[in-house]
């Protein structure tokens, strides 16, 4: 259905838009960003600073954006779209020309008043893209060749930029956010059947090419892969981050030490207590129960998005309200296994927790695009 | 898939015959048609989504249950290990034969630095320049801001060292525990043990491994954890070996010599109770082998085993045995000293004119070199050389030292019958000390031969490999003793032991062949008590010089005998020997006389 086809009388205006709002969703994510204050103050040492009061203020600022962006029409944002896209390559490509290097790897542009990391940015603008493209083709031509390239170029581009950073574990998140997006489009099987079949062989390649001359792998690499499958093997170096975090998740228990009380983060065992294994000061301060409650909070929202996808008959903001969900599912299943050694260590935030303006920010304004295929939908 | 045709003629017809549009058949047939795709889309859609959901809910549910595991599980911190072979902690000690301790081990620490965590690279390197003064400040620094990342700045510090560099309170200078080898003695037995140094070195620990010495030669013993760190036990007698030690250091700054040697050997086992080597060096901190120069000057020189000298006249004891056991001569037959003895171009000499000929007894006594070169002659090469090849004066002693195996006494290129006769007085032929103390005591032991050993041993009853008769060494050891009571090692006599021995005095060869004129290796070959020995003692000094009757005296008469007698008086006590009365003449060289 084109947005032509709206009948934009039955779609609310001004400001009784705010009725229409999908307000669980809202609450659910105000919940798992209040499980983030409480963890970065108690990173702190039970401060606000350096953490929890910058954070809670790029809150404010990102629930505004986010309202904003929820009240402009969905189809706006689908003309948009590949701008939008377009935008965040060239930041990409500027990340590259004029980007900070930071913790080893060039990610960011210093906007002045914030760091913007244009990779999380592009997280959304590939979504959109892909849902406006879906959206545009006649659905009996998505599985032709030559229109699954496009959107397989689509992908590539901002991998290969990501990559360059090098940044591993959002490239993977994008691949796997595209490849889902191209599923739900209804994309035939045997391509994801041969892009399955690939990607094993192409892992057995890598993992037997070991020790050969014609090694595909650094072996700095290889270790890291050594150290996913057995921590122990190094735990004072590249094991170490899991390590720790296991002995936190471990001495949290079932119910926790106590808000506060979690020793392995708060004497600075672990590194990046604040950011990427935060989930660990909450997992051995709350315990099972506040990890599971965690886990629940999230499981709602990516419900949340599912239900509002699937009743949206409208193509574009349906796929792209899945694609969104499926994304934020990534983003912390990825940074959840990852803790928990299920995964290995690759720099994916918790969404709504970790310390970070980029990422919260641009969670926020994916949330608002939600939001706003949630008001706008045809009915 | 049929498709309904979007006019179909049959209905068009139809509603034109009742005046309907059919038009609105066609909208109404585009309109199905989309609603049949989009139900199809929509059921493709859902399939998928719940695809989408199963892999979702298994994720959730790993990530659960994997969170209920680690929440379940003890926490406990990793240990970390270091792959590969272990290194084995604990050497063995060194203990002598009274189960006194030689070398142990001692937990200490060495230092290093990793550069990148240190504050003030500076300062820390101004404070430990102040610590260590060996250190130099400016390369400290240039090490700590260069790119690298590890280095060693001491291999081993004391404990109060540590605790001053804990004081500089600098992150970047850490230390990693170090097991090192210990000789309480120091110098004492410097040459027997060797030393120890680090083999393989990781930052928590390092290997000790022998460099020299027993502690090479036993390497592998010494490291076998199996052998439940039970010490490995010397015969060194430490006491002994002080003593011996303090005698000749005097001895050899008396005799103004520039080395020496003392070797004290068990005569029936072959033992050493003590092994002197001067000049010599403290094990705990091995100098560095010279890179120039002569290196049997260096203090890691061990002249009792690797130092190969001609011991001159002591060998004249192994021509008259052998003589004496061939029957080629007994103790009172008349030998022929008519000197010079020509040989070719080639002239022999005594010290002293002794006339035209002296029993064989006097032969030793006085040391006629033309009295042995004749009676040598009378023996031939061939039987010589087999001789003293029993006696082990042809290849590398068995001793338990490291260095020995590649010291083989220097023989003649062609054993010819002038080689015979210069060898039957000790020239031409070079052994060690070491060599010459198991040959005397194979000769005066009873004939037994026996190989010298650093390890205490049981004594074997019997006699293993006869050298020579039972009759002929006491017959030899006879001849010692009167060598001591009227002939050239008359200093020698020590009352209540009995001493006897054969004196030796070598000229010094030169680099370039010839022999020096005043540079001597002066030996003494002694036993004691010389009726029924129980040890045998060598005394070697290097160019030793000593004046005397108004002159520079270097012959072993002189130079070396005091100092064995002065040792002897000494250490036999130590020995339990009691002076006793010697045996009166019912041991009698003379009696075999005619």
């Amino acid at each position: 259905m084109s947005y032509l086809e709206y009948k934009v009388k039955t779609v609310p205006s001004g400001l009784r838009k705010v009725l229409y709002l999908n307000w669980a969703l809202i609450l659910l994510i105000a919940a798992a960003a209040g499980f983030g204050f409480l963890m970065l103050y108690s990173v702190a040492g039970g401060t606000m600073d350096p953490w929890a009061d910058p954070q809670m203020k790029r809150f404010a600022l990102g629930l505004v954006l986010m309202l904003i962006v929820a009240f402009v029409p969905i189809w706006f944002w689908r003309n948009m779209a590949a701008l939008a896209y377009g935008v965040s390559m060239l930041l990409l490509l500027a990340v590259e020309f004029m980007g900070s290097v930071g913790m080893g790897a060039q990610r960011w542009i210093d906007l002045g008043f914030m760091r913007l990391q244009p990779s999380e940015l592009t997280k959304i603008t590939l979504v959109m893209i892909l849902a406006a493209y879906y959206d545009w083709l006649d659905i009996k031509k998505v599985s032709r060749p030559l229109f699954v390239m496009l959107p397989l170029l689509l992908i590539a581009l901002p991998m290969a930029l990501v990559l360059r950073q090098p940044d591993l574990g959002t490239a993977l998140l994008l691949a796997a956010g595209g490849g889902t997006m191209m599923f739900l489009a209804g994309v035939s099987w045997i391509y994801f059947a041969a892009v399955i079949a690939l990607g094993g062989g192409a892992v057995a390649a890598v993992l037997m090419s070991r020790g050969t001359p014609w090694q595909l792998l650094k072996d700095y690499q290889f270790r890291r892969i050594d150290t996913f499958l057995d921590p122990a093997s190094d735990p004072l170096g590249a094991g170490y981050h899991i390590t720790q975090s296991k002995i936190a998740l471990g001495s949290g228990g079932w119910t926790g030490r106590g808000f506060m009380q979690g020793t392995q983060s708060r004497l600075n065992f672990l590194p990046e207590k604040h950011t990427d294994f935060i989930f660990t000061t909450l997992a051995e301060e709350f315990g099972f129960l506040g990890g599971i409650s965690l886990l629940s909070l999230y499981a709602l929202i990516v419900v949340l998005c599912f239900v509002s996808g699937l009743r949206n008959r409208d193509r574009f903001a349906s796929l792209l309200t899945l694609g969104l969900g499926t994304t934020f599912f990534l983003f912390f299943a990825v940074n959840m296994s990852m803790v928990m050694g299920l995964a290995p260590v690759v720099g994916v935030p918790l969404p709504l927790i970790s310390y970070g303006g980029s990422a919260m920010l641009v969670l926020l304004v994916a949330f608002g695009l939600v939001q706003s295929a949630h008001i706008h939908r045809p009915r | 898939m049929t498709r309904t045709p979007l006019r179909p003629l049959a209905r068009v017809l139809e509603a034109r015959a009742k005046g309907e549009n059919p038009d609105a058949i066609e909208r109404e047939n585009i309109r199905l048609r989309h609603e049949r795709m989009r139900d199809r889309m929509r059921v493709r859609a859902e399939s998928r989504l719940l695809m989408m959901a199963v892999m979702f809910v298994m994720l959730f549910a790993v990530v659960g249950a994997r969170m209920g595991v680690l929440a379940s599980t003890e926490p406990s911190e990793p240990r970390a290990s270091a792959g590969g072979e272990s290194i084995v902690a604990q050497r063995a000690d060194i203990v002598d034969r009274n189960g006194r301790l030689l070398a142990t081990n001692l937990v200490t620490n060495a230092l290093y630095a990793q550069p990148p965590m240190m504050i003030e690279p500076a300062r820390a390197a101004r404070e430990l320049a102040k610590i260590f003064p060996d250190l130099d400040e400016e390369e400290l620094v240039e090490d700590f801001t260069g790119k690298r990342k590890f280095l060693w700045i001491k291999r081993k510090i004391s404990p109060e060292q540590q605790q001053m560099v804990h004081d500089i309170g600098e992150p970047g200078l850490l230390f990693g525990p170090r097991e090192m080898r210990l000789y309480p003695n120091g110098r004492l037995a410097a040459h027997v043990l060797g030393g120890a140094g680090f083999g393989r070195e990781g930052v928590h620990s390092a290997e000790v491994i022998g460099v020299a010495g027993v502690e090479k030669a036993f390497d592998d013993y010494l490291r076998d954890p199996a052998n439940g760190g039970a010490p490995l036990e010397l015969s060194l007698d430490l006491t002994v070996q002080a003593t011996a030690r303090r005698v000749l250091e005097g001895g050899m700054k008396i005799m103004d010599a520039k080395g020496a040697t003392a070797i004290l050997m068990d005569a029936r086992t072959g033992e050493l109770v003590s092994l002197v080597s001067l000049p010599d060096f403290d094990p705990n901190d091995r100098p560095v082998p010279l890179t120039e120069g002569d290196p049997s000057d260096s203090p890691l020189f061990n002249r009792a085993v690797q130092g190969v000298y001609e011991l001159g006249s002591t060998f004249k004891v192994f021509t008259a045995a052998q003589a004496l056991e061939m029957g080629v001569a007994a103790p009172g037959t008349m030998v022929d000293t008519q000197g010079p003895l020509r040989w070719g171009k080639f002239r022999i000499r005594d010290f002293h004119d002794y006339g035209s000929e002296m029993s064989l007894t006097d032969v030793i006594v006085k040391s006629s070199n033309i009295g042995t070169a004749r009676l040598a002659q009378q023996i031939g090469g061939d039987r010589q050389r087999v001789f003293l090849e029993r006696l082990g004066l042809t290849e590398p002693t068995p001793v338990e030292l490291v260095e020995a195996p590649g010291i083989a006494p220097l023989l003649p290129a062609r054993w010819s019958e002038l080689s015979t006769m210069t060898i039957s007085y000790g020239h031409g032929l070079s052994a060690s000390p070491l060599h010459l103390a198991a040959a005397y005591a194979s000769v005066v032991n009873g004939g037994c031969k026996v190989a010298p050993t650093l390890v205490r041993r049981a004594p074997e009853p019997g006699c293993a490999e006869r050298v020579i008769s039972e009759k002929t060494s006491r017959t030899i050891r006879g001849m010692l003793r009167e060598v001591v009571t009227r002939g050239t090692a008359s200093f020698a006599e020590v009352e209540g032991y009995a001493v006897g021995g054969k004196t030796g005095t070598a000229d010094k060869p030169r680099p370039r062949g010839g022999y020096y004129e005043d540079r001597v290796i002066a030996t003494f070959a002694g036993l004691f008590p010389a009726h029924d020995p129980d040890y045998v003692l060598i005394v070697t000094l290097d160019e030793p010089t000593v004046s005397a009757l108004g002159e520079a005296q270097r012959t072993a008469g002189w130079t070396a005998v005091p100092v064995a007698s002065e040792l002897i008086r000494r250490v036999a006590p130590l020995l339990d020997m009691r002076p006793e009365i010697e045996p009166g003449p019912a041991f009698g060289v003379k009696l075999t006389g005619n």
